[in-house]
């Protein structure tokens, strides 16, 4: 139980990014009406830039 | 044996007993019964806060209005919880504990802190104040306003010092009641991302950011300045009269949360937060003759 949790929690900035800045960006660029740069959907852009932002902060163990 | 009534000559010139008794004496008038404004305060701060998530999701309350609330009474949600994890509401086996266990396990559930980590660690920073290993506060400590900031920032990243500091306390502990803690607060953190991440996935990711991600963040930053920093700076002493001080603050007593006062709650933990400003006025003659830093006020 307690590894399940540690690893739960290790790569929770991963999760964080997929999870919870994908979609907020996503939900930002539309409430914006902006458009995602390459002609992505926002969500794509929202999931790229969250899980590439999440996976650094996990492997850094830093957002900035 | 009131301090106004002896000069400061006089309360310089006891001995460390009559120093003790006298400030004991006065301490104990501020002491007993039930702060009900607390009590008023956490129930009221509590609705607020759930109450802003209907008014957003129905679209009833702008996100723009929502926002500033939620993070006032955020910032607001600490306090009672203190005043329960010193059983000041009411005490084991009084009429009123379940009140007080009440008031500790709602008022903070806006900010993920769990009752029992706040109430546990908190003793552990009362025993150790400022000790560089076992107070578990200790990672709020900076030189400075600027140096807080960047200090807060640091702690909150994934590798951050603060979570992991509260974590080692109750590891430290080892009591059955600290592990139940550390369990409760799993829960805790996976329940919160987990409502989070429900909410940004449903379509709510910006009410989620702007009544509690956010806002959450925002609020921690200004309890841990004016909870820890500020009345603990520059947190290099330790001791019953050194290690907390007063500060005059531009803020005042309300937007400093009663806080330039904390020196009188690290004396005498069970004066309840409102009574805390009588109490140093009543007790300031005998911090003087202990050589307490009283920061101008």
């Amino acid at each position: 139980m307690q590894q399940i949790l540690m690893g739960l929690f290790r790569i929770m900035p991963l999760l964080f990014g997929l999870g919870f800045l994908a979609p907020l960006l996503a939900q930002t660029l539309e409430r914006l009406h902006w458009t995602a740069p390459f002609g992505l959907s926002p969500i794509v852009f929202g999931l790229l830039v969250g899980g590439l932002w999440g996976a650094f902060a996990t492997i850094k163990g830093r957002w900035l | 044996m009131k301090a106004s009534v002896l000069s400061e000559a006089e309360i310089a010139a006891l001995d460390a007993r009559g120093l003790i008794r006298l400030e004991k004496s006065i301490a104990e008038g501020f002491m007993g019964g039930v702060p009900w404004g607390s009590v008023a305060w956490a129930l009221a701060n509590t609705t607020v806060w759930f109450a802003l998530w209907p008014l957003t999701l129905s679209g009833w309350l702008p996100l723009w209005a929502a926002f500033p609330i939620a993070t006032v009474s955020i910032a607001l949600s600490y306090l009672p919880s203190h005043e329960a994890q010193h059983r000041i509401i009411a005490r084991p086996g009084e009429p009123l504990f379940w009140l007080n266990e009440l008031i500790g396990h709602i008022s903070t559930l806006s900010l993920v802190l769990p009752y029992d980590v706040a109430r546990l660690t908190h003793y552990e920073h009362h025993k150790h104040a400022n000790h560089p290993e076992l107070d578990p506060d200790i990672s709020t400590h900076a030189a400075g306003t600027l140096d807080f900031l960047r200090r807060s920032l640091a702690n909150r990243q994934p590798s951050g010092a603060a979570d992991r500091a509260y974590g080692e306390t109750l590891q430290r502990l080892g009591t059955p009641e600290a592990g139940r803690a550390m369990l409760v607060a799993a829960v805790y953190r996976l329940s919160y991302f987990g409502i989070l991440f429900g909410l940004a996935w449903s379509g709510h990711a910006l009410e989620a950011a702007l009544v509690w991600w956010l806002p959450r963040h925002l609020a921690a930053t200004y309890i841990q300045y004016y909870l820890s920093w500020a009345p603990h700076h520059p947190a290099q002493e330790i001791g019953r009269y050194r290690d907390t001080r007063a500060f005059r603050s531009p803020l005042g007593n309300i937007l400093t949360m009663g806080m330039q006062f904390h020196i009188i709650h690290h004396l005498y933990p069970r004066i309840p937060l409102m009574r805390t400003p009588a109490a140093y006025w009543a007790l300031r003659p005998v911090l003087k003759a202990r050589g307490c830093e009283l920061g101008g006020l």
